[in-house]
């Protein structure tokens, strides 16, 4: 058999209950690879970032099939059972005890449905004192430490300045779902699979935890600074120009030498500038002792050039550096994601959700590409065609369904 | 496989990552896989990275390693030997994933194109920093790098600070996971078709994927009513305006009004300190921002005097999602973790400590993390396993 011109999660069925960003993430992964997502929202539901024209929503669930369900009839969670007990994979992110109310918890479709995979993607997971509480990924971030630790010392209020957490709960849900899926070819069974967003959270902190319980030594944030280990320069430095109205107009640099060789590679690219010809910086020690001192040498040297130009001569001398990029930067000016088309824009414009873009798949299979990107779907959009597929229902029973309301 | 066995028991990989595709690897060594990690005689250069802990005893002490290494199989690999070569292909012959990174250990002894023309079935994974073609292919990105050009550190930081890189790996564990995440889909595929395949994974690329409002604000800045499609670094106010990190008495805490801005406005209320947020002004839709920016500013002053572990749980009593910013201390001693027991025990070489648990929970097949060694620990029970003898 063949798998060329296919994707490599072609036939998998997932049945995807989740809203706002880490389970849309994950799904949103699996459907780009192939696996028939089918969303089910409702109108009762579908507000703020859970309404399709929000850009929150366009932004993870593109390749997805859109389902209505008014799940406040029981109607309407028979369907839903039925749904169910075809699906491969089921995933939810309520609050714990949710989908056990409308009869498809997991002990409800485990048991017509042996293979299934159940993930559930709450907050703090299925269990514990905090397991009702609330939270977003800002939350998450402040409580699994990450919060605290990115920053510069003395501050505990910056943290990570986007929904990291909520992106890798996506991921991990992905891997988890993959990873019983290998479990089930080899057994033949499903299982449930509970993914706290905490956990995930938690475990990125994993070596400053382990110094913690093995040595005592509590971790603080080391602004730029490598928390362990001695590697200067390594740091982000300004660059031209120097004086802008706007911190949006700052430009800056990201330079590390990993390695004393490269040490001495960017001294060759700053013109072997008479403070860095001290022997003392040729090892890491000695330059550890002076970091300050090489810091704001080397950002001198920076505030004058072009970021861009930095990295250039840096890069082609074999020192490691980056532009800090923002949005317009990857959009505009990013020749990576220029030439792998990392970013579209597609053609099929909704009449009602207007022009959409895609940030494509970072796998590149080499047998099965991912390169089918599909718009987001309007509420009920694919109810006739999803209904046929899974369940069999014709098209006059649809409209049935439709017109008793059960389908919105 | 046993009723006990991991979820990949009988996934068998071959694991020649370095920092950017490591965490992938873990992933999968973590859910069971037998994941083989072949090192110079002089060990990983990875078990150098720090912090160290000195009771591990020799070529254990690297605890970053232990981390990211965790439930492998060390194997000794003199690539200036002269089996060295059929050693590796030996490896390789019995694996179902081979991970690699552009420029990793062992690769010029191999050829992983001959290797799956031989087994149709076989899965190549490949990370790189930014693909394989393009002027940046051969750029040198370590983790702050990666972060910086891959559009982290804009976001990150506040006005009086440059941008700044997260905590540790954090943007090499974006790329990991992707790692098993392309191991996993094309196992599945291998194991439906009988076709195993290449992928390869930019590093540039997972972290751009992963970037919650970055792009989004660039494409859909109209739709959400902003003036710019760039955000700068603001410390830790969300893009939303609608979370930041407050000062109460005695620590830090995430504030946010959302997702039921009449819920918080009743506590508000109820404590007396709402001031004019009940003017009708602030339910106009057009007013919605003006909302959110007097709201933050009243919780602020509200903050202020408040202990910030009691407003926390009050807060989630009432279904607000704030966080309490907790130092590390208080992460590794928490009532929901050990309510959980979340902590797993770890032997490290001569020590035992204890290290981070499952990011997942399968009801089925438990993760677990075995015992962690020093180089060559396992050289020849692998080679067993390859079927090599003495005599080649």
């Amino acid at each position: 058999m063949s798998n060329v011109g296919k994707r490599p999660l072609d036939g998998l069925r997932v049945l995807d209950f989740s809203h706002v960003l880490a389970g849309p993430f994950a799904t949103r992964v699996l459907g780009d690879m192939g696996a028939d997502i089918v969303k089910v929202n409702s109108a009762g539901r579908a507000d703020g970032a859970n309404a399709p024209l929000h850009p929150y929503y366009l932004m993870w669930n593109r390749n997805k099939r859109a389902l209505a369900l008014d799940l406040s009839r029981e109607e309407s969670r028979v369907l839903c059972r039925q749904l169910c007990e075809t699906a491969d994979v089921v995933i939810d992110n309520f609050s714990v005890g949710v989908l056990d109310r409308w009869g498809v918890g997991y002990d409800d479709v485990s048991g017509t449905n042996p293979g299934v995979i159940y993930v559930q993607m709450s907050g703090m997971g299925d269990g514990g004192p905090w397991s009702k509480y609330v939270t977003y990924a800002p939350t998450i971030h402040a409580l699994a430490g990450l919060t605290h630790l990115t920053g510069v010392p003395g501050r505990e209020d910056i943290g990570i300045g986007f929904s990291y957490n909520d992106h890798q709960a996506g991921l991990h849900g992905a891997v988890a779902i993959l990873a019983a899926l290998a479990s089930r070819h080899s057994t033949g069974r499903g299982q449930r699979v509970d993914v706290s967003q905490f956990e995930v959270g938690v475990n990125f902190a994993g070596p400053a935890l382990l110094d913690l319980f093995a040595n005592g030594h509590a971790a603080r944030p080391t602004g730029n600074k490598l928390p362990y280990d001695d590697v200067v320069p390594h740091n982000v430095y300004r660059c031209a120009p120097v004086d802008v109205s706007a911190i949006i107009d700052e430009r800056w640099v990201a330079i590390a030498c990993m390695d004393d060789a490269q040490w001495q590679a960017l001294k060759g690219v700053m013109g072997q500038p008479e403070w860095a010809e001290n022997a003392d910086f040729d090892l890491v020690e000695g330059r550890v002792a002076a970091m300050d001192v090489i810091d704001a040498q080397v950002s001198q040297w920076t505030q004058t050039r072009d970021a861009y130009e930095v990295m250039t001569i840096c890069q082609d001398a074999g020192v490691p550096a980056g532009v800090v990029q923002n949005g317009r930067d990857l959009a505009e000016r990013d020749p990576q994601l220029a030439l792998s088309g990392m970013l579209q824009k597609l053609d099929d414009v909704s009449p009602t959700l207007g022009q959409t873009w895609v940030d494509r798949l970072p796998i590149h299979f080499d047998q099965t590409p991912c390169n089918d990107y599909q718009r987001v779907r309007d509420l009920g959009e694919d109810n006739a065609a999803v209904l046929k597929d899974w369940l069999g229902m014709d098209a006059a029973d649809v409209a049935r369904a439709e017109d008793d309301g059960l389908l919105r | 496989m046993t009723e006990t066995a991991g979820a990949l028991a009988d996934v068998r990989i071959l694991d020649l990552t370095d920092e950017r595709g490591i965490y992938g690897a873990k992933l999968m060594a973590d859910l069971g896989a037998d994941v083989v990690r072949p090192e110079p005689p002089q060990g990983d250069p990875l078990r150098s990275r720090g912090p160290h802990f000195e009771a591990a005893g020799a070529g254990c002490t690297s605890l970053w390693y232990a981390y990211f290494a965790s439930n492998r199989r060390f194997f000794y690999l003199d690539l200036q030997a002269p089996q060295a070569a059929e050693q590796l292909a030996g490896l390789v012959a019995h694996a179902d994933i081979v991970l690699t990174c552009d420029r990793g250990f062992g690769l010029e002894l191999l050829d992983l194109k001959a290797a799956q023309e031989q087994r149709g079935e076989l899965v190549i994974i490949n990370t790189s920093s930014f693909g394989q073609t393009g002027p940046w292919r051969d750029y040198l990105a370590p983790d702050i790098v990666a972060g910086a050009l891959g559009g982290a550190a804009a976001t990150t930081g506040d006005v009086d600070t440059p941008p700044l890189k997260g905590f540790g790996e954090l943007n090499f564990m974006v790329s990991g996971a992707y790692v098993a995440i392309a191991a996993l889909g094309a196992l599945f595929s291998a194991r439906a078709t009988g076709k195993g395949q290449r992928a390869d994974v930019s590093v540039h690329e997972c972290l751009v994927s992963c970037l919650e409002q970055v792009l989004m604000l660039y494409w859909y800045a109209d739709r959400l009513m902003r003036e710019d499609n760039v955000l700068p670094r603001r410390g830790s106010t969300h893009w939303s305006d609608a979370y930041s990190v407050m000062t109460g008495i005695n620590g830090s805490i995430m504030i946010t009004p959302t997702p039921d801005f009449d819920n918080q406005l009743a506590w508000l209320i109820e404590e007396g300190v709402h001031e004019d947020l009940i003017d009708p002004k602030y339910m106009e839709p057009e007013n919605l921002r003006l909302r959110i920016d007097r709201t933050m500013e009243i919780l602020r002053n509200w903050v202020a005097g408040k202990d910030v572990e009691a407003l926390f749980h009050e807060a989630q009593s009432r279904h607000c999602p704030y966080g309490w910013v907790l130092p590390i201390e208080r992460v590794a001693d928490n009532p929901q973790l050990d309510a959980r027991a979340w902590y797993t025990p770890y032997n490290i070489g001569e020590a035992q400590t204890k290290a981070t648990g499952a990011p997942y929970h399968f009801s089925a097949t438990p993760w677990a993390l075995a015992d962690h060694h020093g180089p060559d620990a396992d050289t020849a029970a692998i080679l067993a396993d390859i079927g090599w003898s003495d005599e080649q």
